[in-house]
This record gives structure tokens, C-alpha cells and sequence, in this order.
């Protein structure tokens, strides 16, 4: 087998088209045979990004109760079937049998799933006022239509990540810095420029500095290219602590992906 | 009189035109065309044009784009012969294209079922070429004659059910009055096999099961009934050498992939090159470069075929860079395993034997949790042609430097469905991955020179009589090497990832290089 490991998105993306919709609107599988079927593909097909408990935090949380894209089993088909265009989601070359087991799996983690991010304990209206003032988060991370484009947008950060995931996040920050987000540090012509790698190939380099101004180099012009462990967010332990945390973080996990969640400055 | 004359003259000229047994077995002397998808029958991918040197390659630009629609991986390489180029674009047409400018010709789209199965996107290869046809391997996993200056269907074989796993994606190889193809579906639980169809007819002349039944020669490598879904699929083309007659196939991986515990033994033929007369289908001999394979290193690569001086006598070898990360060198009319060293960086195995068997490192099966291993799953090269330049005597090839984490899981077998022994593997590219174009002595698979690539690529090679070799890059970069140094000459961005191999040939009295890159073909020449 060729590289399936990175091409099956790439293999996955023509193939809906070919597919015939769902011809029922509700999943007509129930047994406890579909639903081992169901976790053998679920496993086979989804477990890289959504996790093993549909809540990996890589792909879009399934453990929860109200889905971003639908809650009917009809809508839920069509996202598995179709993918989500504009995400890294794919739709699955699986027959239409397979995709309603595989629906048994993701609705199972609906169980005792509680909220994905529990807004307790915290304020979350405190935790908006520091997210803006003390953090000045927003000069770096998007929500909705406003914010920097320096890090991750967090328009639906709640839905995604749980509460623990999130303190990681806030205070470890260069524990896991996903691929777009990586620093660079290079010297060219002898001064030394910072931020986010965004492309680089055998040729050239390309990176965002923190005042978003986007820089390309040839790369047989760099002196040094240098790739920090270190993520560009600072940790911010010693900035927001005790209470504010928890305020900060209630505020995070109601950013769900609603469009009436614009910033308010 | 005069009319009888022209009559003659037409048919003199419409048969030239045509691609006869003699032009395949003498494609070498032909280099204004390209005949087959290695360029001749040795597997060297490399044509005789020498327009193009390393002192005016720098002056190479794009002549025309033909564009598709297509959003699957494009890795068609094009055949070229009486002034039009033949393709095939995903996942099942084929374009005839008028070689100058580009323009289409006529189209082919093949109506194909839904829920077709192929592990790894709804990919072609390219086609195979005799007298006025065209054969095309498809992924509902037939064979297809067409006319080729119409693209009329003349016949179409089923063969298998494409239910089960079987697809097809590899350019037929055309031997004689055969068409020869391989089936497609190692990850999906597939007997493999090779088969040839007459040219004319379109019927079964024979089959010869890579996954060999009871009572065939390598049954008993398969632990009880593992033989029945034990993969051994053909996706590329094989060589050929007219001599012996014997067609060089190489074999894909067991299945499941990454669990052998339900197969164990060698598992023949799988991760072997397998040499089948060309008329009868009979094995003449096989070497296995990886035995019970778990980490999914198919021998899918094209076989070179070389005559040269071996120990002080005259040798016909084959060369091979196996994705397990050796280098081989065999006598190619017995199968005797004459050399074997790495490559690319592998930690799987201390050594091989004498006899070319690998000395395994304790520990490096994949696991439950998981073990880390060179060279990664995607190996140390892959399906993407290598080049052998008679001008040189370097054999070069695209190297894929780096190690995955190898996972074991359930295997359970269910018609149709994946059978892989393992979960979906998170594998995005780590920090030490690499690619490089290197340069081997063939004969002792030495590195001569290597051109580092920013990350392991999935394009392959040509090398040319002016003395160059072309790459590509899954950065989109097409580039000229100077073949003896390695030095880069020339480069373009086509803005896709190259996952094709380059060709050669001649229109209008110019060198021309074509590419797929991204969803387009790209045709070069000098101004």
C-alpha cells in the first residue's frame, strides 16, 4: 500500500460525489453486532483525529449532545458521508450501511457526555473582560470576525477542547503547538526576525512576525533558521491565576462557534 | 496507377504511425516517442533525446497546460507516438491530446460504479499502446481496448468482481500479442494475481496468482487459509526482458498489513519480484526481499535491467531500491541474489544473508503501542520510476529518509472492506524527514552524489542523453539535476504536488519534457 497514512484525505475527497444519499432519515441500525461493526470502522477511519472517545480535541469533540453541524441522524449522515468542506474533515468512501454504524459509535459518546467544556466554576463575563484587557488574547487569536491571526482561532475553542485541555493550553503553551502555529526565529542580512512559520519548501520561507506582517525570504539568503521548542504565546501563569483562571477559562468554553459570539472590545 | 500508389503510401504512413512489437522491443532507437510507461521494455526511464544539456536546460519553458478537473492525485505518465499524447486522468478517462499544442483530440470517460475501493485515492497510471489500440487498466478492474484515434471501445474483460477489493490502477505492459495487468487491493484482503488478454480478442490467455492456492509452488508460506486474502497486489508495470522472455513483476504487500499473526510464513509472493514467461505465465523463479512482511513494504518498485560486468563476467542483472530500504542487485535470468546493502537509513534488520534474506533486529514488528522504524511506512522509495542512465552508469532514485510508528491492531477479514491489521495510522511527517535524488553505483549501490529534497517526495525520474536528470518535488518543484554531479540546474514551480513520473519526446524537431503536477500536465520546451 502507498502512503495511505497521508493520502487518505486526499483519497477521500472526490468520493461522495459518487455516493447516493441516505435513502432513510434515521439511523436504521441498533444491535449490538452494528454497533461493534460501527467501532471497528469508527477505530479504522475517524479515531486519528476525533480520538478513541470522540474527544481528542485534534478533530471536532463528538462526545457531546449538541453537534456543530446538525444533531439529526439524517445531518449527522451527510457530515460523515460528505465531510465538512473547509476543515480537514473528509467524507468517507464507506457504503451507506457502514457510515449508520459508524453513527451508532459517535452517538454513544453522547452518553454521560456532559458539556464539552464546563463553564464552572468562573464568571464567564469576567473571564471575557480579562480575555480582552489583562490577557489581550484577542491581539493574537481570532473569535468570530474579530482578533489577530497571529495563533489559533478560538470561535469554537468549547466545543473542542475540555476545561483541562484548555488550562494545559493556557499554561503549558509549548506542550503541544499544532503544525501552522510553530515559531521560527531567522537572521537575514544580519537582523533577526520572529514568528510563525506559515510555508516553507527546499527555496523559500515564509513567516508571520507578532505584528502580523507576513515575510518572505529566499532561503539561500537566511543566515540562520532557527526552530524554537517554544510556542509564540507566552505562559500565562504568572499573568492569570487562582480565580481570574477560572473565569478566563468559563468564558472559554462558551465560545462554541455561535455567530452571535462577535467581540465587544 | 497512381491511386494503387497513394493506397500504398497511406498505408505505409498510417503504419508507421502505429506502435508495433518491433518499436516496443526497439523503443531505445525511437526516443521522439514515448511508448510504454518506462520508456522501453529495461525499466531505465530514460530517453535518447540530448537536445537538452545542462548548458541550455536553463533556458527550458512551459510550452502548454492541459488542465483537468480532477481533485484525485494525477500520476498518469503520458505515451507520445505519431505527433498525439495519450493520457489517462482520474479516475478513469483518457484524453488524446495533439502533442504540439495540447488541444483535445477526443476523450474517453468511463462510466464507473459507485462505491468503487481503492485504498489509496481513484488513481491511474497511464496506458499501454499496440498498433491502433490503447489497453487501459480501470479501478472497476477490467481491461479496456480502445481505438486510439476515436476512443471507441473495442473490447472491455472483467478481471474481478471490484466488490471484493480488486481495482486496477498500473499501465498494462504490452508483450507480443498480449496485454499483461495485475490487480490492485492489497489493504483489502485481495488474492492477487497477473494476467494476459489477447490483443485482439480481449480473452484470458493466462493468469498466475501472486497469492498462490493449494498445490502451487509458495502455498505452504501461508498459514492456513491466509493464502485467500493474503493480498500480493500489482499496482505498477512490470520490465520485461525479450531475450528470456520472463516479465519482471514486482509485488505488493501481505494483507493484513500490519498484523502477520493471522498469516504466518514467508508469505510468497508478496514483497517479491516474481519472473513469469510471457507467453505461458509460468514462474520461473522469485526473490523475496522482505519476508512475512508487517510493515507494509510493498516491492512495488520498477525493476532495471541491466547488462553489465559482474566479477569479471558478463552478467543480465536486475537492479531494484526496495522500500524496505535496500539496494539489490540480482542475476535476472536466475533469480540469484548477488548484492543488498541499505540505501536510506533502516533499522529493522542487521544485515542480509548471503542468500539475500534479511537478518531481523528483535523488536521492530509493529505492536499495540506502537514501535518506531526506519524507513517510514511509505519506505525508503516507492512506485516512483527510478532512472538508469546508459550515459552515465549511474542508477538513480527518489528516496524517502525517515521512520513511522508502526501500530498493530485487529484483523478481521470482511469482503470489500479494509484489512489492515492495524488502526489508521497517525503518521504526519516528523522533524528528520527528508527526501534526496541520489546517484548509486549500480553495482554496488553506493551513493555517488544525492540532491537533498525538502521532504520525501513521490515523483519520479527521467534521465536524458544531453546528460540530465528531472525531478519533482511534493512541493510542486519540477527540476533538471546535471546527471553526473548532481548539480541543480534548472527549477519551476507548478503549484501542485508532483506524484508522477516524467517523460520524454520530440515534436516539431524540439525536445520536449511533460509532467503531471497537481490537477494539470505540463509540457516543456526550449523557445
Amino acid at each position: 500500500m502507498r502512503g495511505i497514512l497521508l493520502l487518505a484525505a486526499f483519497a477521500a475527497a472526490l468520493i461522495p460525489a459518487l455516493l447516493p444519499a441516505q435513502s432513510q432519515p434515521t439511523n436504521p441500525f441498533s444491535s449490538k453486532a452494528d454497533f461493534e461493526e460501527g467501532r471497528h470502522l469508527y477505530r479504522l477511519n475517524c479515531g486519528v483525529c476525533h480520538g478513541l472517545e470522540g474527544k481528542s480535541g485534534r478533530g471536532a469533540r463528538l462526545a457531546l449532545h449538541e453537534h456543530r453541524r446538525g444533531n439529526t441522524d439524517a445531518e449527522l449522515f451527510a457530515v460523515i458521508q460528505n465531510g465538512v468542506p473547509g476543515t480537514d474533515m473528509p467524507g468517507l468512501w464507506l457504503d451507506e450501511d457502514e457510515i449508520w454504524k459508524v453513527l451508532l459509535v459517535v452517538r454513544s459518546f453522547e452518553v454521560d457526555a456532559g458539556a464539552a467544556c464546563e463553564a464552572r466554576p468562573g464568571e464567564a463575563a469576567k473571564g471575557k473582560e480579562l480575555y480582552y484587557q489583562k490577557g489581550a488574547c484577542s491581539s493574537c487569536h481570532t473569535i468570530g470576525m474579530g482578533g489577530g491571526r497571529l495563533g489559533p482561532d478560538l470561535t469554537a475553542i468549547g466545543s473542542n477542547y475540555d476545561r483541562e485541555q484548555l488550562r494545559t493550553a493556557l499554561l503549558e503553551p509549548s506542550k503541544d503547538v499544532a503544525a501552522r502555529y510553530k515559531a521560527v526565529r531567522v537572521v537575514h542580512r544580519g537582523k533577526s526576525v520572529e514568528g510563525a512559520l506559515m510555508k516553507e519548501d527546499g527555496y523559500t520561507l515564509h513567516l508571520m512576525d507578532r505584528e502580523e506582517n507576513l515575510h518572505s525570504f529566499s532561503k539561500s539568503e537566511l543566515e540562520t533558521i532557527e526552530k524554537p521548542e517554544e510556542s509564540l504565546m507566552p505562559a500565562y501563569g504568572s499573568l492569570i491565576s487562582g480565580s481570574d483562571l477560572d473565569d478566563l477559562l468559563a468564558y472559554m468554553c462558551t465560545l462554541t462557534g455561535n455567530a452571535s459570539e462577535e467581540p465587544s472590545e | 496507377m497512381s491511386r494503387l500508389l497513394t493506397v500504398l503510401v497511406l498505408l505505409a504512413a498510417s503504419a508507421a504511425a502505429q506502435v508495433s512489437n518491433d518499436d516496443l522491443l526497439r523503443a531505445g532507437e525511437r526516443p521522439g516517442d514515448w511508448l510504454t510507461y518506462n520508456g522501453d521494455y529495461s525499466g531505465l526511464r530514460h530517453s535518447g533525446l540530448a537536445e537538452l544539456t545542462p548548458e541550455n536546460v536553463s533556458s527550458l519553458r512551459i510550452k502548454w497546460v492541459f488542465q483537468t478537473k480532477t481533485t484525485q492525485k494525477f500520476e498518469t505518465t503520458p505515451l507520445v507516438f505519431d505527433g498525439a499524447m495519450y493520457i489517462t486522468v482520474p479516475p478513469n478517462d483518457v484524453f488524446a491530446l495533439d502533442a504540439e499544442s495540447g488541444v483535445v483530440l477526443w476523450r474517453y470517460s468511463r462510466n464507473l460504479p459507485p462505491n468503487l475501493i481503492a485504498c489509496c485515492g481513484l488513481v491511474n497510471r497511464g496506458l499501454a499502446a499496440l498498433g491502433d489500440r490503447l489497453f487501459m487498466a480501470t479501478l472497476d478492474s477490467h481491461v479496456v481496448a480502445l481505438d486510439r484515434k476515436t476512443g471507441r471501445v473495442l473490447w472491455d474483460r472483467e478481471m474481478f468482481d471490484y466488490k471484493q477489493g480488486y481495482a486496477a490502477t498500473l499501465a498494462p505492459l504490452i508483450v507480443k500479442d498480449k496485454v499483461l495487468v495485475g490487480v490492485a487491493g492489497g489493504e483489502y484482503g485481495i488474492r492477487g494475481f497477473v494476467e494476459a488478454y489477447g490483443i485482439e480478442d480481449g480473452k484470458r490467455a493466462w493468469r498466475f496468482y501472486t497469492s498462490p492456492g493449494p498445490g502451487e509452488f509458495g502455498n505452504d508460506t501461508w498459514a492456513d487459509d491466509s493464502w485467500k486474502t493474503g493480498g500480493a497486489s500489482i499496482w505498477v508495470t512490470p520490465s520485461y526482458d525479450p531475450e528470456s522472455n520472463l516479465v519482471y513483476w514486482g509485488v505488493g504487500n501481505p494483507g493484513p498489513d500490519w498484523n502477520g499473526d493471522v498469516r504466518k510464513g514467508d508469505n510468497l509472493f508478496s514483497d517479491s519480484v516474481v519472473a513469469v514467461d510471457a507467453d505461458t505465465g509460468k514462474r520461473k523463479w522469485h526473490f523475496q526481499f522482505t519476508p512475512h512482511d508487517v510493515h507494509d513494504w510493498d516491492a512495488v518498485q520498477v525493476m532495471v535491467l541491466l547488462d553489465k560486468k559482474w566479477e569479471g563476467r558478463d552478467r543480465k542483472l536486475l537492479v531494484t531500491a526496495n522500500r524496505n530500504g535496500f539496494y539489490y542487485v540480482l542475476d535476472r535470468l536466475t533469480g540469484e541474489f548477488l548484492h543488498g546493502s541499505p540505501f536510506v537509513k533502516q533499522t529493522w534488520a542487521k544485515g542480509l544473508d548471503e542468500n539475500g534474506r534479511p537478518i531481523l533486529e528483535p523488536g521492530k514488528a509493529p505492536s499495540e503501542e506502537g514501535v518506531h522504524v526506519y524507513p517510514m511506512v511509505a519506505g525508503g522509495t516507492n512506485w516512483m520510476s527510478p532512472t538508469y542512465s546508459p550515459k552515465t552508469g549511474l542508477y538513480y532514485v527518489s528516496c524517502r529518509e525517515g521512520g513511522s510508528m508502526y501500530y498493530k491492531g485487529p484483523a478481521e477479514y470482511r469482503p470489500g472492506t479494509r484489512y489492515w491489521g492495524s488502526m489508521f495510522m497517525n503518521d504526519e511527517v516528523q522533524d528528520d524527514w527528508y527526501g534526496a535524488v541520489r546517484a548509486l553505483d549500480p553495482l554496488t549501490g553506493k551513493k555517488v552524489w544525492e540532491h537533498k529534497l525538502f521532504s520525501p517526495a513521490w515523483a519520479g525520474l527521467i534521465s536524458t542523453a544531453g546528460g540530465l536528470v528531472f525531478a519533482g518535488t511534493e512541493e510542486g518543484y519540477f527540476k533538471a539535476l546535471d546527471a553526473g554531479t548532481g548539480k541543480e540546474l534548472w527549477r519551476i514551480n507548478l503549484g501542485g504536488r508532483i506524484i508522477a513520473n516524467p517523460i520524454s519526446f520530440e515534436s516539431k524537431g524540439r525536445q520536449n519534457m511533460a509532467i503531471a503536477a497537481g490537477s494539470s500536465l505540463f509540457v516543456f520546451a526550449r523557445p
